[in-house]
C-alpha cells in the first residue's frame, strides 16, 4: 500500500521534527492517515496536516546542529550584563555615543519622512495607476516647451471617441469676489467637469459628493468653508460671487472637501464646468482656448498608448485654430508622476519639491548617518582598552573569535536599538515638528505604508549596527590573550585605521559644512540680490475694470505720499503674459507687458539706451516699444534702436532698451521682455510709487479710498517686494535648513572628538607628566595634544571641501540660473569653524592634565 | 514531589501503557483511550504525554515492528515501569482510602 499525504505538510514535518523522533511521528501520522483514506481521501488529508501542525510543538522541533543556540541565549544575558556594566563605567562615552548615533538617525529619520512624502504625493488617489494628464509639448524657437494647458474641447473628443476612456474631467483655473453677509474676499475657483470628484478621491467631509452635477451648486474645501462660515454647517448655505467679467452669480455650498496634505493638487472652490460657458468670459469657447488640466482615467486594463496615436487629428484642429500657439504632440503623464515632473512643467497643477532637491537632502542626511557611524566606531575602538583584560580572560577560557565578535555586535545592536528608539523620538518631538514649521506643508510621522516603515527603520538598525559595530568587533577580537594579559597589547590609538577613519569622520563634515555654506551663501545672495529694479516702495493694487482705476488713480495721485502712479493691462511679477511673434521666418517667444505712459518710470526700470514712452510723441501710442537686454541678445542686434518687428498685425520700432530685471522668481533665467502703450479701458493694475519711508501711510490712504470706490471688492494691494514672497519664504526655509544641517555636522564631528580625545590623554598621562617634570609649560603640551588631530583636519579638509563644493556646486547650478560667484568665504568660514571647535573640544580636557600632579601619575606602578 | 506528580491525563494514558501491554504505542494508546472513556485526544497530545511519562521514569520504550500501513515505519513501543507500576498503585490506593472514608450517609442520595 502506498501512502499519499499531502506532499507539502509530509516534507515539513521532516524538516521541522527532530530526527530521532521523526520514525514514531511519522508513523503514527502515516498511520491514521491510511486508516482514514479508506473512508474519504478529503478529510484524510485534512487530518493529517491537522496532525502536523499540533506536532509542531517545541519538544518534537529539531534542535540545530550544535547545542550553540541554547549557549547563545544563555550568554546572551551574560553579553547583555557585560555591556550595561562597562557602559555605566563608562558614563560620558556613552552617552556621547548613543546621543551622536540618536542624532545622527533623528535626522535620518525625519529626511526619510519628507523623501517618502515628497515621492508619494497625490498617492492617496484610489484610481491614481489609471488617471493620466495630458500635456502639451509646444514648439517656439526651434526648442519645444512642456505646458500643462491642453485645448479646452480635446476631454469632451476623448471621452465621445474611445470607449476604453472611463471619465474625463477639465479644470479652468479663475477667480472671483466671493462674498457671505459682510466677509468678502477674492478667491481662487476651478471650474471642473462634474467626474472631477468622482475621478480623484478627495475625501468629502460633508455633502454630497455628486454636488457638481447641479449647476448652482458649489463645493468648498474645509478651511475655506470654515473661513466662511465659522462652525456653523455649510451644506445649503448661499454664497454670492462676482467673476472678473462684473457678472454676479449666487451659489448653494452642496459639499466640503478636505485637501489631504499629500495632494498636489490645492483647490479651493469648484463650480460646474458649464457656469464657465454661460460666464462666456470669452465669446466662444473652439479649439484654441487652453484649459489648464485636462485629466483621462482609463477603464481598468487598458492603457493609455491605445489611444495615443489617435491623438494627431485634436493636434491638427488645434494648431488650425491657433497658429500661434503650435502644440507639437501630447503627452500622457501618469498621476503619481505629475507631481515629480511639475519643475519642467509650466503651469503644472500637481506641485512637489524638486527632486534633485528632495535627493540631495536624503544624500545629505546618509552623510550625517555615516558621519554619526564613523564617530561611534572610532570611540568604540577607543574605549575598548578598559576593557582588554575582559576579552583576554574570555579567550583563555575558550571563547573563540567568533563568540567575541558576537559578544561586541551583540552590544552594538543593543545599543543601536536604543539609539534608533531615542532617534524616532528625536525627530517626533524636535526634527520633523521643526521641519514643518520652514515649509508649508505638513509631513506627518508615518511612512506611506507599513511595509516602507519596517524597511525604514530595520534598514537603519542594520546598517548603524554593522557600519558602527564591524569594525570594533574585528578588532578587538583579534588580539592575542597572552599579550593582553602580560599588558603587552597597546590599543590602537595610533594606528593607521584609526587616524583613517578618524579623517573619514572629518572628510564628511567638510563635505557637508562647506557644502552648505555654498549653499548658503547663495541662497544668500539670491535673497538679496538686485531685482533689476528698485521695489522697496512700490504698491500696485489690482483693480476691476475702467471706472475703479480711473478713481483711484485720481484718487492717487493727488496725494502728498504718493510720488508716481502709473496704470497697466498686466504687471510685473504678478502677471507677465507670454506671447509669439514671427521675425525673419523665425518665431520668438517674450513676455509682453501693456502699459500706461509713466509704468517704467513708476515701477524704476532702468534705461540703457534710447528713451522711455512720451505722452507728446503720436508714434508712442501704437507703434513704439521698450525691449530688454534679453530681448536684444536674442534678436542678435547691435544696434537695436530703431529696429523694427511685426507684432499682433502691427509694425513695432525700437524706441529703448531697458536693464534685464527680474519678473518670474530666480528659478528661471531672463527671458526676452518687451513694452507697449496699452488701452486705458484694460487696465487692470494700478502701479503706485510712494514716497520714501512713507507706506504704511500710502497703504492705510489706499485702504480707506479703496472701501469708498469699490464697497463691493476686497482691497488687494501688495507691495512690490512682495511678488516673489514663495521664492523668498523657499530660500529661507533652505537657508534655515542648510544652517541645521552644518550645525549637526559640526556637532556630530566634535562629539566624536569629544570621546576619543579622554582616552588619548589617558594613554599620554605619564608621557606628558614627564614632560611636565622636566618642565613642559602648558601652552607646549596644548601643542602636543592638538598635533595629531591639526594634522587630520588638515587632510580632510583638503578632501572634504572640494568634494562638498563640486556637489551642492552642481545642485545649485541646476535649480539657479545665476548663482552666486565662487569664492573662498564659505571655505574659511568652514574650516575657522572646525579648527576653533577642534581645539575647544581639546582644550577642555587640558584642565586635567593641568591639574594632574605628575608625582601621582608616574608613582603608579 | 515535584517532577513526579501525575496529571489526570498522564494517570490516564500511564493506565492504558498498563492495559496495552507490549502493544502501546501512540496511536494504539490514543484509540484505546477513547474506546474505553470515549475522550477523542489528538495524536500529538498522547506523544507528549507519552514522552513526559519517559521523562519522569514511568514508562520506557524501545523501537518496535514496522507495518505497511505505516509506510515501513516502526512503532515506538512503551512499558511500565517498577516506577511506573508503584506510582499507580499509590494512586488507587490513594484514591480507595480517601473512598473509604466518605460517611455512608453522604453517599445515600435518598434523603436529598
Amino acid at each position: 500500500m502506498k501512502i499519499h499525504p499531502p506532499r507539502w505538510a509530509d516534507r515539513f514535518l521532516e524538516w521541522y521534527c527532530n530526527p530521532a523522533l521523526l520514525e514514531q511521528i511519522q508513523g503514527d501520522a502515516y498511520e491514521l492517515y491510511s486508516r482514514q483514506v479508506k473512508e474519504n481521501k478529503r478529510k484524510a488529508d485534512l487530518l493529517f496536516i491537522w496532525n502536523v501542525i499540533r506536532f509542531f510543538r517545541l519538544k518534537n522541533i529539531r534542535k540545530s546542529k550544535s547545542t550553540y543556540s541554547s549557549q547563545y541565549a544563555f550568554m546572551f544575558k551574560s553579553y547583555l550584563l557585560t555591556a550595561l556594566r562597562s557602559s555605566i563605567r563608562n558614563r560620558t562615552t556613552t552617552l556621547i555615543n548613543m546621543l551622536g548615533l540618536s542624532l545622527g538617525v533623528g535626522i535620518a529619520i525625519t529626511v526619510f519622512l519628507f523623501m517618502d512624502f515628497m515621492f508619494h504625493i497625490d498617492g492617496f488617489h484610489i484610481n491614481r495607476d489609471r488617471i493620466y494628464q495630458i500635456v502639451s509639448h509646444v514648439q517656439h524657437d526651434k526648442e519645444t516647451d512642456l505646458w500643462g494647458d491642453s485645448p479646452f474641447l480635446l476631454g469632451p473628443a476623448l471621452q465621445a471617441g474611445y470607449p476604453s476612456i472611463e471619465r474625463t474631467a477639465r479644470v479652468e483655473m479663475n477667480s472671483g469676489a466671493v462674498r457671505r453677509n459682510d466677509v468678502v474676499f477674492n478667491e481662487a475657483i476651478w471650474f471642473v467637469d462634474p467626474d472631477f470628484l468622482r475621478m480623484f478621491s478627495f475625501p468629502v467631509v460633508k455633502g454630497n459628493p455628486d454636488a457638481l452635477d447641479h449647476k448652482g451648486s458649489l463645493v468648498l474645501t474645509a478651511p475655506i468653508a470654515e473661513k466662511y462660515f465659522g462652525t456653523t454647517d455649510p451644506i445649503g448655505q448661499v454664497v454670492s460671487i462676482k467673476f472678473s467679467n462684473g457678472t454676479k452669480e449666487e451659489f448653494t455650498v452642496g459639499a466640503v472637501i478636505q485637501r489631504p496634505e499629500n495632494s498636489g493638487m490645492y483647490p479651493t472652490m469648484l463650480l460646474a464646468m458649464e457656469i464657465l460657458e454661460d460666464l462666456k468670459f470669452q465669446a466662444n469657447y473652439d479649439w484654441s482656448h487652453l484649459t489648464d488640466a485636462t485629466f483621462v482615467m482609463f477603464k481598468p486594463g487598458h492603457p493609455y498608448s491605445e489611444i495615443e496615436s489617435g491623438l494627431g487629428k485634436y493636434k491638427m484642429l488645434q494648431n488650425r485654430s491657433s497658429p500661434d500657439w503650435l502644440i507639437g504632440y501630447f503627452e500622457f503623464i501618469p498621476l503619481p508622476m505629475l507631481a515629480q515632473r511639475s519643475y519642467e512643467i509650466h503651469h503644472a497643477i500637481s506641485i512637489a519639491s524638486h527632486p534633485s532637491g528632495v535627493w540631495s537632502l536624503g544624500a545629505i542626511a546618509v552623510m550625517l548617518l555615516l558621519l554619526a557611524c564613523f564617530n561611534y566606531m572610532n570611540v568604540s575602538v577607543a574605549t575598548v582598552a578598559t576593557r582588554l583584560k575582559e576579552i583576554g580572560i574570555r579567550k583563555v577560557i575558550g571563547s573563540r573569535k567568533k563568540e567575541i565578535i558576537q559578544q561586541f555586535l551583540t552590544e552594538n545592536f543593543v545599543l543601536c536599538f536604543f539609539a534608533l528608539v531615542l532617534g524616532g523620538l528625536i525627530s517626533y518631538l524636535l526634527f520633523l515638528p521643526g521641519f514643518n514649521t520652514l515649509y508649508p506643508f505638513t509631513v506627518p510621522f508615518s511612512f506611506h505604508s507599513g511595509n516602507t516603515t519596517f524597511l525604514v527603520f530595520a534598514g537603519l538598525l542594520i546598517f548603524v549596527g554593522l557600519v558602527s559595530g564591524a569594525y570594533p568587533s574585528l578588532y578587538v577580537s583579534s588580539f592575542q590573550p597572552i599579550r593582553i594579559l602580560r599588558g603587552r597589547e597597546k590599543f590602537g590609538q595610533r594606528g593607521l585605521f584609526s587616524r583613517i577613519l578618524l579623517a573619514g569622520q572629518f572628510i564628511l563634515a567638510f563635505t557637508t559644512i562647506v557644502g552648505s555654506f555654498v549653499f548658503i551663501d547663495n541662497s544668500l545672495y539670491q535673497k538679496y540680490k538686485d531685482w533689476g529694479y528698485d521695489h522697496s516702495q512700490n504698491i500696485v493694487v489690482p483693480v476691476a475694470g475702467k471706472q475703479q482705476f480711473l478713481a483711484l488713480r485720481d484718487k492717487a495721485a493727488g496725494q502728498a505720499t504718493i510720488e508716481q502712479v502709473s496704470g497697466s493691462v498686466n504687471h510685473i511679477g504678478y502677471q507677465n503674459t507670454n506671447v509669439f511673434f514671427d521675425h525673419l521666418q523665425e518665431r520668438f517667444q517674450t513676455i509682453a507687458y501693456q502699459v500706461g505712459f509713466g509704468y517704467p518710470e513708476t515701477m524704476n526700470l532702468r534705461l540703457k539706451s534710447g528713451r522711455f514712452f512720451d505722452k507728446g510723441v503720436q508714434s508712442d501710442y501704437r507703434e513704439s516699444v521698450l525691449v530688454n537686454e534679453a530681448f536684444v541678445k536674442k534678436m542678435g542686434w547691435v544696434e537695436p534702436l530703431n529696429q523694427s518687428f511685426e507684432y499682433d498685425s502691427v509694425r513695432r520700432y525700437v524706441i529703448g532698451v531697458i536693464r534685464d530685471f527680474h519678473y518670474d522668481g530666480f528659478y528661471e533665467p531672463i527671458g526676452p521682455v518687451m513694452m507697449a502703450i496699452g488701452n486705458e479701458d484694460n487696465f487692470r493694475y494700478l502701479s503706485i510709487r510712494v514716497t520714501k519711508g512713507r507706506l504704511g501711510d500710502a497703504e492705510t490712504f489706499l485702504k480707506g479710498a479703496w472701501k469708498e470706490i469699490a464697497p463691493d471688492d476686497p482691497y488687494e494691494g501688495i507691495l512690490q517686494d512682495h511678488v516673489f514672497e514663495i521664492f523668498q519664504r523657499d530660500n529661507n526655509a533652505n537657508v534655515k535648513l542648510l544652517s541645521f544641517i552644518s550645525s549637526m555636522a559640526v556637532a556630530l564631528a566634535c562629539l566624536g572628538l569629544f570621546g576619543l580625545v579622554p582616552y588619548n590623554i589617558t594613554r599620554r598621562l605619564k608621557e606628558f607628566s614627564i614632560r611636565k617634570v622636566f618642565g613642559a609649560s602648558l601652552p607646549q603640551i596644548l601643542r602636543l595634544m592638538n598635533r595629531d588631530y591639526v594634522w587630520i583636519l588638515v587632510a580632510s579638509f583638503v578632501i572634504g571641501a572640494p568634494s562638498g563644493f563640486i556637489l551642492f556646486n552642481s545642485l545649485i547650478k541646476h535649480i539657479y540660473p545665476d548663482p552666486q560667484a565662487t569664492r573662498a568665504l564659505p571655505f574659511l568660514v568652514a574650516i575657522g569653524l572646525m579648527m576653533t571647535t577642534v581645539v575647544i573640544t581639546i582644550g577642555s580636557q587640558l584642565k586635567r592634565v593641568a591639574n594632574e600632579n605628575p608625582g601621582t601619575t608616574l608613582k603608579s606602578e | 514531589m515535584k517532577g513526579t506528580h501525575l496529571g489526570e491525563l498522564e494517570e490516564l494514558i500511564l493506565l492504558t501503557v498498563g492495559v496495552l501491554y507490549k502493544e502501546a504505542y501512540g496511536v494504539a494508546v490514543m484509540e484505546e483511550v477513547e474506546k474505553q472513556t470515549g475522550r477523542k485526544l489528538n495524536i500529538s497530545a498522547v506523544h507528549s504525554v507519552l514522552t513526559r511519562l519517559e521523562e519522569k521514569g514511568f514508562v520506557k520504550s524501545e523501537m518496535g515492528g514496522s507495518t505497511e500501513e505505516r509506510g515501513g515505519r516502526r512503532k515506538r513501543i512503551f512499558n511500565l515501569t517498577a516506577a511506573g507500576r508503584k506510582s499507580l498503585d499509590k494512586i488507587n490506593a490513594i484514591r480507595s482510602q480517601l473512598y473509604n472514608q466518605i460517611p455512608k450517609v453522604a453517599l445515600n442520595f435518598s434523603y436529598a
